[in-house]
């Protein structure tokens, strides 16, 4: 017994083999199981997002054409900690601006520390399927599929429900709600004990108050939570900037 | 007597310990008055609304990540230089080493507030919420970490066996750097969505599990029976307990994402674990509590050993509850909920919390050479406070969770939830109160025992 009381001993067993082989069944052998399913980079979501005309696609063009000089200057914006360091010279709704956007928009989402009130994962039971979907336009539980891109990495599940959860929301609240709401929630949610974000908007030079360019970021991200889920497209969503 | 005590002072860098005890309690002070900040969020009545750097999301970033690094890596490093050479019989590494250390470690915390709060800059990572590119030079810093206190180990362990406590800091030094490294670089560069979910699940409870429970428990080997004057009751039980422990708790992380896309076999072995340490954990507070037995007289008068013994409850009820909310049946209700918070506060507060703090109240006068802290009255006030401060808020957390998780089901409006909780919510604040108070008198205590001018003696009491 003596032999099993040293540094050694205990270093090499309990630190290193016991925790290796924790680790194996832990994670290592689910993510070998997950290994099939494709890895999205940001710009693979923004071009599936585009080719499938999703309503994360038709709320960014509207976002951009609500607030042109927001989106202007979101085009400019560099910032090195999300990895969004590039100033993008065609400045219309394309698929490098929507990956820019949804990247700034993530970034911010986990800075602000949404994820701390605000879960992304609708689990199969406790009836969240018909809490957090919407009958007939989405109603599925989380699936190991929609979170394997670079968005959810680390994973934004989150641990604890304040307010409810986020990633069926593309089908639950239109642009203006979500505007309005991130400003001042109280606006639209009577008693909801959810802070405003005065920083993400601005005064633009008619005087009216609008999202800046990190709010535009943030409501693009936010309004991309669970879009893909929304089908079919309802008619009144799939218009684009092009007209 | 006083040749012993002069080879004592050789052997332990006072210094280290005094520094990293008084920052580890400063920034307890301060993630606990954030974390009441946030509560008052909840409350609907947060003070400062509409400031970008004092939102309420980027405190509560404060709150957890301060209190793993600013408050509990301060504390338990200051008590293992106080204990680590002393039960081995060797120094540490390196006393410039300690004091680098010592400098960076505030720096890292400081550098973290400042990222957060002001840069806007953290890591969705639940208790890693450093930015990444601070995350290489914490692991980093553990590595300088294991080669300060393993050096004595090692020391020691090439003279004959090791001490329980010696068993759990070998552990827990060979562990906290990989899992640092596994937390918070792997879902970030490797890893992404259940898979990343699965090593972040595993993260949480391995800081938890892997870091703060073997420093916790191996100062509990250590400072009962030196304060008791007594062995262990069993050695078979200590070893019991420990490689239980070792075995079953790195496995348990992916409870904390059950239900979730992770594949169920990860789930169901995660579930297994976990009440399976749940035996581990029993055995070693049976050991804890046959020790005491016959010598329960010091808690009338002992405020430290007190402390250590109300947290060691405290834990047993934290585990206790776990081996049934771990389960499948009992996450349908109560996952997302308020619950979870109890839980969490009741361990990290109320166990590990009180054990520091009763273990530096007990090194605290001794490192000044006096024999007691300064006022009798304020270690008794604080104690009561911080202890009943943490109960009201355990109880009050388990039965808003359940509203909470049974109004979810209900499949009433969201609005409903949070006006059923809100007076929970108010309670929790008070009680929140309650503990922060109770700190602010341990703290002046503290301050009153280092400044005092004459030498504080312990009173004689007939037992």
């Amino acid at each position: 017994m003596g032999k099993m009381e040293r540094f050694s001993f205990v270093a090499l067993v309990a630190g290193i083999i016991f925790f290796l082989f924790a680790d194996f069944i832990s994670w290592a052998l689910p993510m070998f199981v997950l290994k099939d399913i494709k890895k999205k980079s940001v710009e693979d979501l923004a071009a599936e997002a585009i080719a499938k005309n999703t309503t994360a696609w038709s709320d960014f063009n509207k976002l951009a054409r609500y607030y042109p000089e927001s989106f202007k200057k979101l085009c400019e914006y560099t910032e090195a900690y999300s990895g969004a360091s590039e100033v993008i010279k065609d400045c219309k709704p394309n698929e490098k601006t929507f990956a820019k956007a949804l990247r700034i928009g993530h970034r911010w989402y986990i800075a602000e520390g949404c994820w701390n009130c605000h879960s992304q994962m609708v689990r199969p039971v406790s009836n969240e399927t018909l809490r957090f979907g919407i009958p007939g336009v989405s109603n599925t539980v989380s699936y190991p599929s929609e979170f394997q891109n670079e968005l959810q990495a680390p994973v934004l599940w989150g641990t604890k429900r304040v307010g409810p959860d986020l990633i069926r929301e593309a089908a639950v609240h239109n642009i203006g709600w979500q505007v309005a709401h991130l400003y001042n929630p109280q606006s639209t949610s009577p008693g909801s004990n959810m802070p405003g974000y005065p920083w993400f908007f601005e005064k633009d030079k008619n005087g009216n108050i609008v999202p800046n360019e990190r709010g535009l970021a943030l409501l693009t991200y936010v309004m991309w939570l669970g879009s893909w889920e929304v089908k079919p497209p309802k008619p009144f969503r799939v218009e684009t900037a092009e007209k | 007597m006083a040749a012993n005590n002069q080879e004592l002072q050789n052997l332990v860098n006072y210094g280290l310990v005094k520094a990293h005890v008084a920052m580890g309690l400063i920034f307890f002070i301060i993630v606990a008055l954030m974390g009441f900040l946030y509560s008052l969020q909840l409350d609907g009545i947060y003070p400062f609304p509409g400031i970008e750097f004092l939102s309420p999301g980027r405190v509560r970033m404060i709150h957890t990540a301060g209190a793993a690094y600013g408050f509990l890596v301060n504390m338990f490093t200051g008590l293992l230089y106080w204990a680590v050479p002393r039960f081995t019989g060797y120094k540490v590494l390196s006393d410039a080493l300690g004091w680098f250390m010592f400098i960076a470690l505030q720096a890292a915390v400081l550098i973290t507030v400042v990222a957060i709060l002001f840069l806007g800059m953290a890591d969705n990572v639940e208790w890693g919420e450093t930015p990444w590119w601070l995350d290489p030079i914490i692991v980093f810093w553990l590595l300088l970490h294991l080669l300060q206190f393993g050096a004595p180990l090692f020391k020691a362990s090439q003279r004959g066996p090791l001490y329980v406590t010696g068993w759990y800091i070998s552990a827990m030094l060979v562990w906290t750097p990989l899992v640092v490294f596994m937390g918070n670089l792997i879902p970030r560069f490797w890893a992404v969505g259940s898979g990343a979910g699965a090593v972040q699940s595993t993260f949480i409870h391995d800081l938890v599990g892997l870091y703060v429970t073997p420093v916790a428990w191996g100062l509990m080997y250590y400072f009962v029976p030196v304060i008791m004057k007594k062995p262990m009751w069993s050695h078979g039980l200590s070893l019991l307990g420990f490689w239980g422990l070792a075995f079953f708790y790195p496995m348990n992380g992916v409870h904390h994402f059950l239900w979730s896309p992770i594949p169920m076999f990860a789930q169901y072995s995660a579930v297994f674990a976990t009440v399976a340490v749940e035996f581990a954990v029993t055995s070693v507070l049976i050991n804890f509590m046959m020790t005491l037995r016959g010598s329960a007289e010091q808690l009338k008068y002992n405020v430290p050993l007190r402390y250590m013994y109300t947290g060691a409850i405290f834990y047993w009820i934290t585990c206790f509850q776990c081996a049934f909310h771990v389960t499948l049946t009992f996450q349908k209700v109560i996952h997302f909920t308020d619950w979870v918070t109890g839980h969490a506060h009741l361990i990290m507060f109320g166990t590990f919390g009180l054990w520091v703090l009763g273990m530096a109240e007990y090194v605290w006068p001794r490192l000044f050479g006096k024999e007691t802290m300064y006022s009798k009255g304020l270690s008794e006030g604080a104690y009561w406070l911080l202890m009943i401060g943490v109960l009201a808020m355990f109880f009050d957390l388990t039965a808003a969770g359940l509203v909470q998780g049974f109004d979810w089901i209900g499949l009433n409006p969201w609005i409903d939830s949070v006006n059923f909780s809100k007076p929970f919510w108010y309670f929790r604040s008070i009680a929140g109160i309650m503990m922060i108070t109770g700190l602010f008198m341990y703290a002046l205590n503290f301050y009153k025992t280092a400044t005092a001018k004459a030498g504080l003696t312990a009173e004689l009491r007939e037992v």
